[in-house]
């Protein structure tokens, strides 16, 4: 092994070296995820064909003979039975890295929602940035000025926040913003470049955000304050060193732990909060293409971003379990 | 010491797998446009709309706002309007239909129809180009029919066509075996729009995925599952037409940001406009509302296989207690004339006027009911589809109407692909549906409602009565003019009496548009032309 020649994979291995041994560790990890993705996989694929409606009858519309559908039917393989049409999704899966051909837009589904990811992913990292950032900045705030006006308000707006649903939010940032002042492009992504995406993506961003700030703000400010109490921190600040200095690199470090295990779960719920969030600002990412495939019963579509979503989340925990590891303390005793 | 510097390389590592993560992501982003340029035309990025509103009259590019995305060119296997009113931009008919639904010679100069009914003689106009610049011929005609004849399709051909002939360079004549008298109407839809012969020496999939036809315009990029923008075709025929440089199909599948697209200026026209919205794009500065009556009749279907339904006592008296003209009134905001007969009256021997139908009264609607085998009432369902507000409406005010003669009606809504399935397999007692005609022909939707014969079994109500058969084909064969009206007059009163559906109201057709846009045609299937049009800056 050439484990000590890499040192930084070393690190990351020995980091996360929770369990005695990080083979033993990655292993299982991996073992893990492979599961959550043939469940997924498989739960989807028929979930979707015990639900009434013919992919057939949408595309042909209510005027379509009976034998125009067979037809199409027979083409499209949906004729055979439901355990030969998963074998064949198995193959193509499995040889091909495709799952099917789209029956609406008769076009690779693969490349349908290649083309339609790097918007949603970057949707979720403007509103995972914007979320920490925020939640950071309310926190330190809160847990500074606790019990006073500052920590209430701060409390209780989030309340009130996850209480308005996302859709909502949406809504209203886009008739203020966008429709009377014209700040913003009401919907889609509206011109060329990184920049104007990001400018396009700025209020969806913000709808999203907007769902994950009060549980972030709630566990980082309890964990901070905690750590605030706790005998180094008075030792530090004994010690004489500046406030800032303590709070920014060892308090807020220190209690950022749950709120990044946090955050890493509610990716998951972000990567379905995007349809809702997608629909609603018109954009053009995998959360419409599921919706609209959904309604189509564009099978092959649906049962790919069911497999590309599980294959993220499941990379989103692994990564989420490592860094973790790094900001531990617990796991230097072990190395 | 030690220790510190080990906890610094821990904060280094941190940071840089966080700008990892964030580089990748934007490395996702900023290749998307290299990615799409090296792929094939059909995966291009949607057109940009700025400036589209401060554009000079002529020229400029026109942003429409759609629900669904255009997925295919191929005329002759689509039917649903998404590819259709994409489809009739580029492939041009004979025939056509104005505004008003009346027929005009489109492509064709002139038409003759024998005196037997027979034999039809079209001569092409002068100069017909294609857009690639291709002269228009007979032989492209006699292509595009025999094409259509030999798919089928969804909106087949249905006259029992003999032979079609061109019988020199501009002269097509087609001969049918027995009369029909539909068919010059019928050769005024979209699947009926005339393409170059052998695809133009073109492979099927290659032509329709780069479709060349005689309309307004040219596709110039298509996603299939986005946006389509089309090119003005120099070639047309309309002298001078299109006045645009291009048109742009925006997927916009969300009813309130269509609705704000068109506010803020994003798009110039929206294709859907919900009732419920289109007095607030009437009242405001910036935009307005374009009508036109439809061909379109919303109407409550009634299963005659269900017990219930079965017994023509019951199917009456539940049209006798539903308040027509206030149902419309309060679903519609007063967008729509409510519904007698079952032709919209855009359609030509239309009976709203002349036909008696069941007019509201509580007091005969019970006595109809105590008339039939269920005289103390009963229990059923009405199937609606999700997703429409207006449908839920009335499916509300038809309970409530049912509920004051002993009918406990049940609402079962459903989600459209759900819906389709459902009455499919006839596994409905009572819907709500719209029936709607493709042509302006009486037949259109006579034929697909009361035919038992047809695939769709009197609109999947199993309707079935001989001497309204025998009208229906009467009336396909009788040549135009009084004699037909009086057999679709007495269809529509039989229909009217025995109610297997109940009409309710004639749906306007709303187009929202941006104020300064002039010249849009809207025809009444709820397609719209746009050589016409220009923007007029603001």
């Amino acid at each position: 092994m050439t484990l000590t020649s890499n040192s930084v994979f070393h690190k990351i291995i020995r980091s996360t070296a929770t369990i005695a041994s990080p083979r033993r560790w990655l292993v299982r990890a991996l073992l893990r995820a492979a599961s959550v993705i043939v469940c997924v996989v498989t739960a989807v694929f028929f979930l979707i064909r015990l639900v009434p409606g013919d992919p057939v009858k949408m595309i042909l519309g209510e005027y379509a003979t009976a034998a125009a559908i067979e037809k199409m039917q027979h083409k499209l393989g949906l004729d055979l039975t439901p355990w030969e049409q998963f074998l064949r999704f198995l193959n193509n899966l499995l040889v091909h890295g495709d799952t099917g051909s789209s029956i609406v837009y008769e076009a690779s589904s693969r490349q349908l929602i290649f083309d339609r990811i790097p918007v949603t992913l970057l949707l979720i990292a403007m509103a995972c940035i914007l979320s920490i950032v925020i939640s950071m900045v309310l926190a330190i705030l809160a847990a500074t000025h606790k019990n006073g006006i500052l920590d209430h308000l701060i409390r209780i707006l989030p309340a009130v926040t996850l209480g308005m649903p996302v859709f909502w939010v949406g809504l209203l940032l886009i008739l203020i913003f966008s429709v009377h002042l014209g700040w913003f492009p009401v919907g889609g992504v509206t011109g060329k470049g990184f920049e104007k995406t990001l400018y396009s993506l700025t209020l969806p961003a913000i709808t999203v955000a907007f769902s994950q700030i009060p549980s972030l703000v709630r566990s980082l400010r309890a964990q901070m304050l905690e750590v605030l109490e706790s005998d180094f921190v008075v030792t530090l600040k004994a010690a004489g060193i500046p406030r800032r200095v303590v709070l920014v690199k060892h308090v807020l470090r220190n209690s950022a732990l749950p709120a990044l295990m946090l955050l890493g779960v509610n990716m998951a719920y972000m990567m379905g909060g995007t349809l809702v969030v997608e629909k609603a600002f018109g954009l053009r990412g995998i959360g419409s293409l599921l919706f609209q495939s959904i309604s189509n019963r564009d099978f092959p579509v649906i049962q790919g971003i069911a497999f590309y979503s599980a294959l993220f989340v499941v990379i989103v925990g692994l990564l989420v379990e490592i860094i973790a590891g790094v900001l531990d303390p617990r796991t230097k005793g072990e190395s | 010491m030690a220790n510190r510097s080990r906890q610094q390389k821990k904060s280094v590592l941190v940071i840089s797998l966080f700008l990892i993560l964030v580089l990748a992501l934007a490395g996702c982003s900023t290749s998307k446009p290299d990615a799409s340029a090296s792929g094939s035309p059909s995966q291009s990025e949607p057109a940009s709309t700025e400036g589209a509103s401060t554009q000079p009259a002529a020229g400029g590019t026109f942003t429409y706002a759609r629900a669904a995305s255009v997925t295919s060119f191929d005329l002759h296997n689509q039917i649903t309007a998404n590819n259709a009113f994409a489809i009739d931009k580029v492939f041009e008919p004979l025939v056509a239909f104005d505004n008003e639904g009346k027929l005009v010679d489109w492509l064709a100069a002139s038409h003759e129809i024998s005196s037997d009914g027979l034999t039809y003689t079209f001569v092409l106009r002068d100069g017909l180009k294609f857009s690639n610049g291709t002269d228009v011929t007979a032989q492209d005609a006699v292509f595009s029919l025999q094409r259509h004849l030999d798919v089928g399709g969804p909106l087949a051909i249905s006259a029992k066509v003999d032979s079609l002939t061109a019988q020199d360079n501009k002269t097509l004549v087609i001969k049918l075996q027995t009369p029909y008298t539909p068919f010059i109407t019928e050769l005024s839809n979209f699947s009926n729009g005339i393409l170059p012969k052998d695809f133009g020496g073109k492979t099927e999939e290659e032509f329709f995925k780069n479709p060349i036809g005689t309309g307004p315009f040219v596709v110039k990029s298509w996603d299939p599952a986005g946006d389509l923008t089309f090119e003005k075709n120099t070639h047309y025929w309309q002298q001078g037409k299109p006045y645009l440089d291009e048109l742009v199909y925006k997927l916009v599948n969300d009813d309130s940001q269509a609705i704000n697209q068109l506010k803020a200026g994003e798009v110039d026209a929206i294709e859907t406009v919900a009732l419920q919205n289109a007095s607030e794009l009437k009242q405001g500065s910036d935009t307005t509302v374009a009508t036109n009556g439809s061909w379109v009749t919303e109407q409550l279907f009634l299963n005659t296989l269900d017990e219930h339904f079965s017994d023509v006592h019951v199917r009456r008296a539940l049209a006798l207690s539903i308040d027509r003209e206030g149902l419309t009134n309060a679903v519609t905001f007063g967008l729509a004339k409510a519904a007698t007969s079952l032709l919209p009256p855009a359609i030509p021997y239309n009976a709203n006027d002349t036909v008696k139908s069941l007019t509201f009264n509580t007091e005969e609607a019970k006595a109809e009911l105590a008339k039939s085998k269920f005289p103390n009432g009963f229990s059923t369902t009405l199937l609606i589809a999700s997703g429409n507000s207006s449908r839920a409406q009335e499916a509300q005010i038809i309970q409530a109407a049912g509920k004051a003669i002993g009918i406990d009606i049940k609402i079962e809504s459903v989600e459209l692909a759900a819906f389709r399935e459902r009455f499919f397999k006839y596994n409905f007692s009572a819907m709500i549906n719209s029936g709607q005609a493709d042509s302006p022909e009486a037949n259109s939707i006579l034929a697909f409602q009361t035919d038992p014969d047809g695939f769709s079994k009197s609109y999947w109500t199993h309707y079935t009565n001989d001497e309204v058969t025998k009208l229906l084909r009467e009336g396909q064969q009788t040549p135009d003019g009084d004699g037909r009206a009086q057999i679709y007059t007495k269809l529509q009163q039989i229909l009217a009496d025995e109610v297997p559906y109940i009409p309710l109201f004639y749906p306007e057709i709303l187009i929202g548009v941006r104020s300064n846009v002039q010249g849009l045609v809207v025809l009444p299937n709820n397609s719209v032309r746009f050589q016409d049009v220009q923007l007029k800056g603001e």
